[in-house]
C-alpha cells in the first residue's frame, strides 16, 4: 500500500516538473521574441524609488548652464572679433549702466520710464535700454540726475529690427498700446506667428541681436506692405531695474 | 506759518500735479491708462477765478506737462487752454448733487477734448506714414481716460474747490 502511494507520488512530481519546465521554456520564448521588454518594464517599476532625485537633476542642470554660458561667451568673443573686422558696433560688459526705474508711464499716449541715472553718470541721448527679456527703448533725454526713456510701444518710437528666420529687416512702430506694429515694405515676406524679433545686426543705432519680441499675429497683407503685431519680451510695467548700454552713435 | 499754508494751499497743490503725472499709479488705471490729472485742478480753479485765469493756468500746466512728456512736437497746451476758458464760464451751483454730477461730466468732456487734440496732433505730424496704425489704440486710450476722469472728478474736484474757496 505504501509502495503504491510512493510510485504514484513520483509520477505526479515528474509530470509537475515537466509542466514547470514547459512553462519556463514558453517564458523564455516570450522574452526572446519581445526583446526583453518584460524585463525592462519590470525593472522600470522596481528601480523607480532609486531614480536620480531633485538634487542630482540640479547638479546636472547647473553643469549644463555652465556649459551654455561658456559656449555663449565663446560665441560672443567670436562675434565681437568678426564685428571688429567688419567695423560694426561692439558691446562689452563694461559698457552698461544699471539704473532703477523711478517713474513709469506705460499706458495712454506717453509711454516712458524715468531712470535714476543721468548725464552725471554718463548716460547719453540715444542709448539703448534693456531689461529682463530684452530691449525696452532708447534714452530720449537726460537731466543731470535722471534720464527719460521712450518705450518701444510709444507712438513716437520707430526702431529697425530683424527677423532672423527669414533674414528680413522691418520697421517697428509703437502704436500707443502694448503691441507695437512691425512693418515690412513688401507683401512677400514669409513671417509667421512665433517668429523671433531682434535688433538688426546691421543697425548703427542699436547693438546687434538684442531680443525684442515675438510675432503675435499677422495682419492682412496690403498691396505694398505686410504688418504684424509684436509681443514685446521686455515688460516695462513690471521691471524695476534696467541696463543702459553705452554705444557710440 | 499756518496762515501762509492756508492762503497758498491752492498754489502748493498746483506743484503736486506734475508729481502725480510722473507717479502714474498703475492701480488707479484701466488698461494702463490714467485719469487726466490736471483737469481735476483746473476745473475748480477756473470755476472760482474765471476764464482768463483758467486760460493762464491751462497754459502753465501745459508747459509743465509738455516738459515732462516725451512727445517731440506734441503738446498738451491747446486742450488745457480750451478747457481752462470753458470751465471758467461755469458758476458754482448750490445744489450739491447737481454740482458733483457736473464735475464728473465737465471733466469727462474736457478729457475727451484734450485726448482728441493729442490724437489730431499725431494724425497731422505722422500723416505720411503709419497714422492708420494708431486709430484703434487711440480710441481705446481716449475712452479709458474719459471714463476714469469722469469717475474721479466728483470726489477730487469738490475737495479742491473747498480748499480753493478757503484760500481765496
Amino acid at each position: 500500500m505504501l509502495n503504491i502511494r510512493r510510485i504514484y507520488n513520483g509520477r505526479w512530481r515528474h509530470n509537475k516538473q515537466k509542466g514547470i519546465l514547459f512553462i519556463f521554456l514558453l517564458f523564455l520564448v516570450f522574452v526572446r521574441f519581445s526583446k526583453g521588454s518584460f524585463y525592462k518594464d519590470f525593472y522600470y517599476y522596481i528601480s523607480k524609488p532609486f531614480w536620480p532625485g531633485q538634487f542630482q537633476r540640479d547638479v546636472i542642470r547647473t553643469s549644463l548652464d555652465q556649459e551654455l554660458l561658456i559656449k555663449s561667451k565663446q560665441l560672443e568673443n567670436d562675434n565681437n572679433r568678426l564685428r571688429e573686422l567688419l567695423s560694426l558696433q561692439r558691446l562689452s560688459d563694461s559698457d552698461t549702466i544699471s539704473a532703477a526705474v523711478i517713474s513709469r508711464k506705460n499706458g495712454s499716449w506717453w509711454r516712458q520710464i524715468i531712470l535714476n541715472k543721468g548725464s552725471k553718470d554718463g548716460v547719453e541721448v540715444g542709448s539703448p535700454v534693456i531689461g529682463p527679456g530684452g530691449l525696452l527703448g532708447r534714452v530720449k533725454n537726460t537731466s543731470f540726475l535722471t534720464s527719460t526713456v521712450i518705450l518701444l510701444n510709444s507712438p513716437e518710437s520707430k526702431v529697425g529690427v530683424w527677423i532672423d528666420r527669414v533674414q528680413t529687416h522691418g520697421l517697428m512702430v509703437g502704436t500707443g498700446n502694448d503691441y507695437p506694429k512691425l512693418m515690412f515694405y513688401t507683401k512677400d515676406v514669409d513671417v509667421k506667428v512665433g517668429d523671433f524679433v531682434s535688433s538688426s545686426p546691421a543697425s548703427t543705432l542699436l547693438p546687434p541681436n538684442i531680443p525684442v519680441g515675438i510675432i503675435q499675429s499677422v495682419d492682412a497683407k496690403s498691396n505694398s506692405n505686410t504688418t504684424v503685431n509684436v509681443l514685446l519680451l521686455g515688460k516695462p510695467q513690471a521691471i524695476d531695474w534696467v541696463q543702459i548700454l553705452k554705444v557710440e552713435i | 506759518m499756518d496762515q501762509f499754508l492756508k492762503k497758498n494751499l491752492s498754489i502748493i497743490s498746483f506743484i503736486f500735479i506734475p508729481i502725480l503725472f510722473l507717479w502714474h499709479p498703475n492701480w488707479l488705471g484701466i488698461m494702463g491708462t490714467q485719469p487726466y490729472w490736471p483737469l481735476f485742478w483746473l476745473l475748480p480753479w477756473s470755476m472760482i477765478y474765471g476764464s482768463i485765469n483758467g486760460l493762464m493756468v491751462g497754459l502753465f500746466l501745459g508747459i509743465i506737462l509738455d516738459s515732462l512728456s516725451i512727445g517731440g512736437g506734441f503738446t498738451h497746451i491747446p486742450g488745457l487752454i480750451l478747457c481752462g476758458i470753458w470751465f471758467g464760464r461755469f458758476r458754482i451751483s448750490d445744489n450739491n448733487f447737481v454740482e458733483h454730477f457736473r464735475y464728473g461730466l465737465l471733466c469727462a468732456i474736457g478729457s475727451f477734448l484734450c485726448g482728441s487734440f493729442y490724437y489730431f496732433q499725431f494724425l497731422i505730424q505722422d500723416f505720411q506714414n503709419n497714422q492708420f496704425l494708431l486709430f484703434i489704440p487711440s480710441i481705446k486710450n481716449v475712452l479709458a481716460q474719459v471714463f476714469l476722469t469722469g469717475l474721479f472728478a466728483p470726489f477730487l474736484c469738490s475737495q479742491l474747490l473747498g480748499v480753493f474757496k478757503r484760500s481765496k
